[in-house]
């Protein structure tokens, strides 16, 4: 018998509840319910799952005090599900911790893409399992050499420079993740470059332009507009 | 209140007090030209009168149509009245002439107040017209795909000996319309988020225009695997000041439309590019064109037009393009429309590029 995932469902919705279930099991996670934030975190902190599924909008608190409470002493993966739509609750969300989100209303195939990103980022501390075995990460016809700063566009160097190389280095780290505007600025230029993301616009232009082949096409590094970048999954 | 309202009638902006400078200055020199030519001087008191005219109507509130009454007084008095360059108070009908020029300006500025007062309501009154319309457009839109869905769903649960196919038939209708009333209310989320009020309001950022093109085809594609599109965008990076969450709700509206009212749409060209101090969006398709008859008033009166003429046929007609309509335009941008001559419709909206937000 393998051992399955364990997802945690917290969710009072009990129709949304239901389905977001029945298809984690049928792609093969284990999955457990709370509807209301006290029932999640005793769940949380008895069971411990994998990773917890989390709607804000719960009847006795607010879904952000659930993460910061969960934030303060682990790092479970957190996949935010709620109805709130404006760029601002994601970007708040996705500082205070959680690792992705999602806004209602939801395709089963995107919930399961962020599940799995989620899972498989935690299994590894450095992000990516790919990156912390070989210390490459290949996608398509790109390959992101972390050992020698490059990154190949079948097998030839892209010639980015070095900025323009840690910027698709983290979203290679953390590929299948959303990745804020602030906390890319954050990691590159440190606590205090501010949060000017013009510089970080004209970096990524420069990068489509060498990695992608219409950098109004994105293959490779698509944008979550008004949130940040992602970088698309291998296989 | 009080205060409030005394604020506003004596209200200090240097384009008020340029306008002051400018208009006084002009009077005073046609006076001094004049006087070449006539020495008399009685034309001075009516070129002031005019010239304080002019400042109450073009300034806000009265502080500056008094200024103006007064300094037309002294001028008068001062230099296009014997003697010259002399104040001399005594000459007779001299309080009639200032009377004279108060009273123009106060009424003036009256006037001026009521007229905006009017063209507020007026504005007003459009705005809720439009509210009503885009209700009764939005309610017939999602009544049609709920009806689809309460019956699929109950026919299925009714019937238990369906054929596994039916069924899916049935599921996969249901499935269609639920989706198509997400974007509905999409398009419903974004309308709030020009967030009403006086002016229409929005928060505008620098973005690359290419990411949000890139982003609008992207989510168009996987609705729409079926229609090839491409996206053409400049070399050089295009910055532009906007709502990016709009802009691209404008740009999956247009793209949409292109596919459901071109009736055989199968490619789609959505490009970008620099015109001036605009940047230009255009989204061409292969579809069957815009009725020529239809060009015209495809922004304008469509909420009304759609629902009684074309009834159930097409929906979505109104709505989206109303929102495409008020996102472009709050942006102050322009929108219109073309057939290309090789045939299928060309949507464009051009968004300015300077930050200059225009009051």
């Amino acid at each position: 018998m393998t051992i399955r995932d364990k997802i945690l469902v917290v969710e009072d919705e009990q129709s949304i509840a239901r389905f977001i279930s029945a298809i984690l099991n049928a792609n093969g996670y284990e999955t457990l319910m709370a509807q209301t934030g006290s029932e999640a975190l005793s769940i949380i902190s008895s069971t411990c799952p994998d990773l917890v599924i989390l709607d804000l909008g719960l009847p006795d608190m607010d879904g952000t005090e659930i993460l910061r409470d969960l934030r303060s002493w682990s790092s479970l993966p957190v996949v935010v599900v709620s109805a709130r739509s404006h760029e601002k609750d994601k970007v708040e969300a996705l500082d205070m911790g959680a690792d992705d989100y999602l806004t209602k209303p939801f395709g089963t195939d995107e919930l399961l893409a962020r599940v799995r990103a989620a899972i498989r980022h935690t299994r590894t501390a450095s992000g990516n399992d790919e990156v912390a075995r070989q210390g490459t990460y290949t996608v398509g016809d790109m390959v992101i050499d972390y050992n020698k700063h490059q990154v190949l566009i079948n097998g030839e160097n892209a010639k980015l420079t070095l900025s323009e190389f840690r910027i698709v280095a983290l979203l290679g780290k953390f590929a299948g993740k959303v990745l804020t505007y602030d906390y890319i600025i954050r990691e590159l230029w440190g606590p205090r470059a501010g949060n000017d993301n013009q510089i970080l616009r004209v970096n990524m232009a420069n990068i489509r332009r060498k990695i992608e082949k219409n950098p109004a096409e994105p293959q490779y590094i698509f944008t979550e507009v008004g949130v940040g970048y992602r970088m698309a999954e291998g296989e | 209140m009080k205060k409030r309202k005394m604020e506003r009638l004596f209200h200090f902006s240097w384009r008020d007090f340029l306008i002051l400078v400018a208009i006084m200055f002009c009077a005073t020199s046609l006076c001094w030209f004049m006087r070449i030519l006539d020495s008399s001087g009685e034309f001075a008191t009516l070129i002031y009168v005019m010239a304080v005219l002019l400042v109450s109507r073009l300034t806000n509130g009265f502080l500056y149509g008094l200024i103006a009454s007064i300094l037309g007084v002294i001028a008068v008095n001062f230099l296009f009245t014997y003697p010259y360059r002399e104040f001399n108070f005594t000459i007779a009908g001299y309080p009639l002439t200032f009377l004279t020029m108060l009273m123009v300006s106060i009424m003036t500025c009256t006037l001026t107040a009521q007229l905006k007062q009017q063209e507020k309501l007026r504005l007003e009154n459009e705005r809720e017209k439009m509210r009503a319309n885009l209700l009764r457009s939005v309610s017939h839109d999602i009544r049609t795909p709920l009806t689809s869905i309460v019956g699929s769903t109950a026919t299925i649960l009714e019937n238990p000996n369906l054929s596994q196919k039916e069924q899916r038939t049935l599921l996969e209708d249901a499935r269609d319309e639920a989706q198509w009333l997400i974007r509905v209310v999409e398009n419903l989320l974004s309308i709030t988020r020009i967030s009403g009020g006086e002016q229409a309001h929005i928060t505008k950022e620098p973005e690359a225009a290419e990411e949000i093109l890139g982003e609008a085809v992207r989510k168009f594609r996987k609705r729409f695997p079926e229609v090839t599109v491409t996206v053409v965008a400049p070399d050089t990076l295009l910055m532009v000041p906007m709502d990016p969450i709009l802009i691209e709700q404008v740009l999956a509206n247009l793209l949409e439309n292109a596919v459901i009212h071109g009736q055989n749409t199968s490619r789609i060209q959505v490009s970008v590019c620099r015109e001036g101090g605009w940047a230009r969006f255009d989204v061409r398709d292969n579809g069957c064109g815009i009725p020529r008859g239809k060009l015209n008033s495809l922004f304008t009166g469509v909420l009304q037009e759609s629902e009684e003429t074309s009834g159930d046929k097409k929906r979505n007609m109104g709505l989206g393009l109303a929102v495409c309509t008020s996102i472009v335009s709050a942006h102050g941008g322009t929108m219109e429309a073309d057939n290309m001559p090789e045939g299928g419709a060309d949507l464009i909206f051009r968004l300015p590029l300077d930050e200059e937000e225009d009051a």
